[in-house]
């Protein structure tokens, strides 16, 4: 999938806005929201909070991980841990990039809390690529990837499933040469198929 | 402009908009990051299309600058950009893979299982018919009599069932044998809810059918 198919499910995750204007609830298909009062917090999906800050129509208040603090320490865990550590949630980064992008002013610090998400995602990225070395390495065919988000999986593919395609492949034929029996139709099933 | 509740004349079962959205996207993903063609969602595309035409006859109710239109026109063009992106993937898939899928869901239609909606199965024949008669067209008939024969097995293109996949369990699954193909050791693994694993689609692939697990 690309990076921007990723942001569309991404921004599908509700936040919090404070709105400037008074209406009744609106009933979309993916559900309520409102009423909207000026000047009280409410919730809705992130698509629905950009597009009315684009229009100037609210302000975002930021999310509860979005703080310096819970960052450093979210960073420091990541730095410590052998393994990938749980973040906020699963599209942190489309969130920071969203709102950091259109509401900067809305966020106290800003610059500060993109480095530091910037800093994590770096952890993170080179570690998934460590630990993607080992697993080619090692010859694996299977990984398993707890507290992987959606974005950073995204990142290594076409790379490792493509990878690991091609070392099943070798496998196959190593197979195929050392025993006595070939199995043809497997071989050429395999061998003609697409990736996809 | 309520999103009220659709029934779905055949199992008499209410369901919501928001579910069926849901459901249409957890689709979506899967098609897209599956190697072969998945059973088909037709009642829920079909579904979703007469709630946003209903929608769409509200919409233009309003006056124009009201907020309420611009925000649900918004709604409507993500939705349908969902449902276009997933028949076209479909599409794509049958393409691709024109003679195994139509020689498989001949069999599927046999057994009352098919994977395609019955247009997409008609689009897959044609494309068939196509594909050879131009093939016929431009090379067969000019070449010697011997060689003239559209070999049907030889030209089908399977999808590749070994590639890898990102997958995420919905709910617990034990005991995915996993080959082991230079040794003989075949791992089991388990797929804890919530967890994430890469691995091959073949083993997976009925999980992912039937919706115990989700592709990432």
């Amino acid at each position: 999938m690309d990076p921007f198919e990723i942001e569309f499910i991404g921004e599908n995750r509700i936040v919090s806005i404070i709105p400037n204007f008074s209406h009744d609830k609106i009933f979309l298909i993916c559900g309520e929201f409102g009423p909207f009062r000026a000047g009280l917090p409410m919730n809705v999906p992130l698509w629905l909070a950009v597009m009315l800050k684009q229009k100037q129509k609210c302000r975002m208040v930021p999310p509860d991980w979005m703080d310096i603090e819970a960052l450093e320490t979210i960073k420091e865990e990541e730095k410590i841990s052998r393994f990938f550590t749980k973040m906020p949630h699963e599209h942190y980064m489309i969130e920071a990039k969203l709102i950091l992008g259109v509401a900067a002013e809305d966020i106290p610090r800003a610059a500060e809390i993109k480095t530091i998400i910037k800093d994590i995602w770096d952890i993170r990225m080179s570690k998934l690529r460590t630990s993607m070395d080992a697993l080619m390495k090692s010859g694996g065919s299977y990984g398993r990837l707890d507290h992987l988000t959606m974005m950073e999986i995204n990142s290594v593919k076409p790379l490792l499933p493509q990878a690991m395609d091609e070392l099943h492949r070798i496998k196959m034929m190593t197979r195929q040469t050392s025993s006595s029996t070939l199995n043809s139709s497997t071989f050429s099933q395999s061998g003609s198929s697409q990736n996809k | 402009m309520d999103t009220e509740d659709i029934e779905l004349s055949e199992d008499e079962e209410e369901i919501t908009a928001e579910t069926v959205l849901k459901t249409l996207q957890n689709a979506w993903q899967n098609e897209r990051l599956s190697p072969e063609i998945l059973p088909h969602h037709n009642d829920m595309v079909e579904c979703m299309l007469g709630q946003i035409q209903h929608m769409e006859r509200n919409i233009n109710k309003l006056p124009k600058t009201d907020l309420r239109s611009c925000i649900h026109k918004m709604e409507l063009n993500r939705i349908k950009y969902i449902i276009c992106n997933y028949l076209k993937t479909r599409l794509n898939k049958i393409e691709s893979y024109c003679i195994a899928i139509v020689n498989e869901e001949k069999q599927r239609i046999e057994s009352g299982t098919n994977y395609l909606t019955p247009s997409e199965f008609r689009y897959a024949q044609e494309y068939v018919l196509n594909m050879e008669n131009h093939l016929k067209n431009t090379v067969l008939d000019h070449v010697p009599g011997n060689m003239q024969t559209f070999e049907f097995n030889k030209m089908a293109i399977y999808p590749n069932y070994q590639s890898h996949v990102f997958l995420k369990a919905n709910e617990t699954v034990n005991g995915i044998v996993l080959e082991d193909l230079l040794g003989d050791q075949d791992e089991e693994i388990d797929l804890e809810e919530g967890s994430q694993h890469i691995l091959q689609y073949k083993p997976i692939a009925d999980l992912v059918k039937n919706g115990k697990v989700q592709l990432v």
